[in-house]
């Protein structure tokens, strides 16, 4: 918890200001130039991205580009114009028109969306349990298992992924969401940051409750999740990133479009269509894509930056 | 039921006295360790395995030895990539970390110019990656219609062919990893910074020391340990390059993007394994893979230990 309190960045600006004098504060300002002008290099990109997303197929192709939608339309996530009977100059399809699938581009974010919750939940839900135990309880081997897991951080999840694809194909789950969800599970650096968090709370609690007849499973749910909460919450910010962007994985056991999260679509739409009057309903996607973790980032934007410091500072 | 068993029989045996003392423990772990030996550590070992075969995922696989190891040793595709990734996780860790130390110095305040700053910088982080990569690849059209070349246009350059052009290739993929990744190692930094003490700086400034000498003498060797951080966490996610190499450059059948200028280890190891089904050699290339990153986390324990008995 002393971590928590030392980052944040706040705490300088309560000391009264040192006052130093112009010529320090001149050079300051000078010296933070160079990165005001690196952000440009941030917005630009961003802003090419919107524009092109309400650009219509025409105004995409000409040069020099238009640095403002000359009549801003939103034909690029669904074009009413376009018919896969005839040809229409001028239009194509919307994004939520690019896939023959169920629900269209719909089904990419539902899958993205429920894989990710799933993977968030369900590895908090295993990990915590298992923290529990070795964080809390006196058990025979703990050491043993903890040290492994430990090491096992330093494997780099690509060298299993061989073996993981033939055990999948063995168990009949390629292109199944339990292929997507169950290997992802049990994720060793949560656990090691549950144990850590754990081992630095005190045990009264959990003794007063074990003195009233608690049983195990009830004081995991009702003392030490409440307790986790700060933890939990860091772990989910990075599960739900990395889940959200997985890319390889899925690339390898999707193989249906029905089956694919929204990173193997954007990727396929980006094989499928390469010219410059299809990327507004590419970047259209992308844009929806980002959406979910965005708005997620801004309305937990305190938990974003304290979680990763927390990480950093304790890793 | 097993409560009256195990008092109408005092002594229980040693097996079921530790039973009831331990059982629920160790039912409280299974779910992680059933899927941590599943999905882990079983394929690990399997994975070492192939290594040693010739593996095309429908026949048996068929002990070789070290067979693919000499082949990588005199694979030259091999030792592109590993030479491209070589010079990407330098290039990309080294300005990455200069720029989010530079940025997080610039722009540590609680002002809201400050706070806007950061959450630009750190925009691409909380961004769908994929996205991202398309979003490169439309700026680098290789025509007019681009933006880089727009932007080129303007100076009186020529529309560059950017991602068709084997010189630019890493110089990109380490632009794009610097872009994307110095807002996350900001927040890091600017963590760090608000952990030193303001009374050092004010001793220090008593004692009439210049900006330059309290940057030198406090603020970097504090910042040490979020450095190594930064620095270790960095080369070990560059090692692992995979989607900029796939999505931005890779061609309708070659990885690698134009002469392989782009072939990294991981890129390689998809395309033996999953494009020509070498799924031994590809478990020899990620053991490769996995060498080095043990090695690198080795070296990060090593370091913090270090750093804790200074």
């Amino acid at each position: 918890m002393a971590v928590l309190e030392t980052v944040a960045p706040d705490r300088r600006a309560r000391r009264p200001a040192p006052a130093p004098d112009r010529r320090a504060r001149v050079n300051r300002h000078l010296l933070r130039l160079p990165f005001h002008l690196l952000s440009l290099t941030m917005v630009a990109p961003f802003y090419w991205l919107v524009i092109t997303v309400f650009k219509t197929p025409t105004e995409l192709a000409r040069t020099p580009p238009s640095f403002v939608p000359r009549s801003p339309t939103f034909d690029n996530f669904h074009d009413p114009d376009w018919s896969p009977r005839q040809i229409n100059p001028g239009h194509l399809q919307g994004i939520f028109q690019r896939f023959q699938v169920d629900f269209g581009f719909w089904r990419f974010l539902f899958n993205s969306l429920f894989i990710t919750t799933a993977i968030t939940v369900g590895s908090l839900l295993i990990c915590s349990l298992a923290a529990y135990v070795i964080a809390k309880h006196d058990i025979k081997g703990r050491r043993v298992i903890f040290l492994m897991i430990i090491a096992s951080m330093m494997v780099p999840w690509q060298t299993t992924l061989i073996p993981n694809y033939v055990i999948m194909r063995n168990l009949g789950w390629l292109d199944s969401y339990t292929a997507y969800i169950v290997p992802a599970l049990a994720k060793a650096f949560v656990l090691f940051f549950l144990v850590q968090f754990l081992q630095s709370l005190p045990n009264e609690l959990i003794q007063a409750a074990r003195v009233d007849g608690a049983g195990e499973w009830r004081i995991w749910w009702t003392i030490v999740l409440p307790l986790l909460r700060p933890a939990l919450a860091a772990m989910s910010i990075f599960i739900v990133l990395a889940e959200w962007n997985n890319f390889l994985w899925p690339l390898i056991i999707v193989q249906s479009d029905e089956m694919a999260n929204l990173p193997v679509a954007l990727a396929r739409l980006n094989s499928y269509f390469a010219g410059p009057d299809h990327q507004g309903a590419i970047m259209a996607g992308g844009l929806l894509a980002s959406m979910p973790t965005i708005a997620f980032f801004l309305v937990f934007q305190k938990y974003f930056t304290r979680g990763i410091a927390l990480s950093g500072l304790k890793g | 039921m097993a409560n009256t068993a195990d008092m109408a029989t005092p002594a229980a045996s040693p097996l079921r006295s530790a039973l009831r003392r331990y059982g629920t423990s160790y039912l409280m772990l299974l779910p992680f360790l059933a899927l941590f030996a599943g999905f882990l550590l079983w394929p690990l070992a399997n994975s070492l395995f192939l290594s040693f075969t010739r593996f095309d995922g429908i026949n048996p696989a068929e002990f070789t030895g070290l067979d693919n190891f000499r082949r990588l040793a005199g694979d030259a595709r091999f030792r592109h990539a590993l030479g491209n990734t070589a010079l990407y996780v330098v290039a990309s860790v080294g300005l990455g970390t200069l720029l989010s130390l530079g940025l997080a110095l610039a722009f540590n305040g609680t002002s809201r110019p400050h706070r806007i700053m950061r959450t630009l910088f750190f925009l691409p982080s909380v961004t769908s990656s994929i996205a991202l990569m398309l979003m490169w690849k439309w700026v680098l059209f290789p025509s007019d219609v681009g933006l880089a070349n727009t932007v080129v246009g303007w100076f009186g350059g020529h529309a560059v062919a950017w991602l068709a052009t084997p010189g630019l290739t890493v110089p990109i993929l380490v632009l794009m990893s610097v872009w994307g990744g110095m807002g996350y190692g900001m927040v890091l930094y600017v963590a760090g910074l608000g952990s030193i003490p303001e009374e050092y700086y004010e001793a220090a400034r008593i004692d009439g020391a210049s900006t330059w000498q309290q940057f030198r003498r406090i603020t970097l060797p504090l910042l040490r340990p979020v450095t190594t951080y930064v620095v270790v966490t960095g080369l070990i996610g560059a090692f692992q390059v995979f989607e900029a190499v796939y999505i931005v450059f890779r061609g309708t059948n070659n990885v690698g993007g134009v002469l392989d200028s782009g072939l990294m280890i991981v890129p390689y190891l998809y395309d033996q394994g999953f494009t020509h089904f070498r799924l031994g050699y590809a478990s020899a290339i990620a053991w490769v893979l996995f060498v080095i990153i043990f090695v690198l986390s080795l070296v990060n324990l090593r370091l913090g230990r270090a750093m804790k008995e200074l």
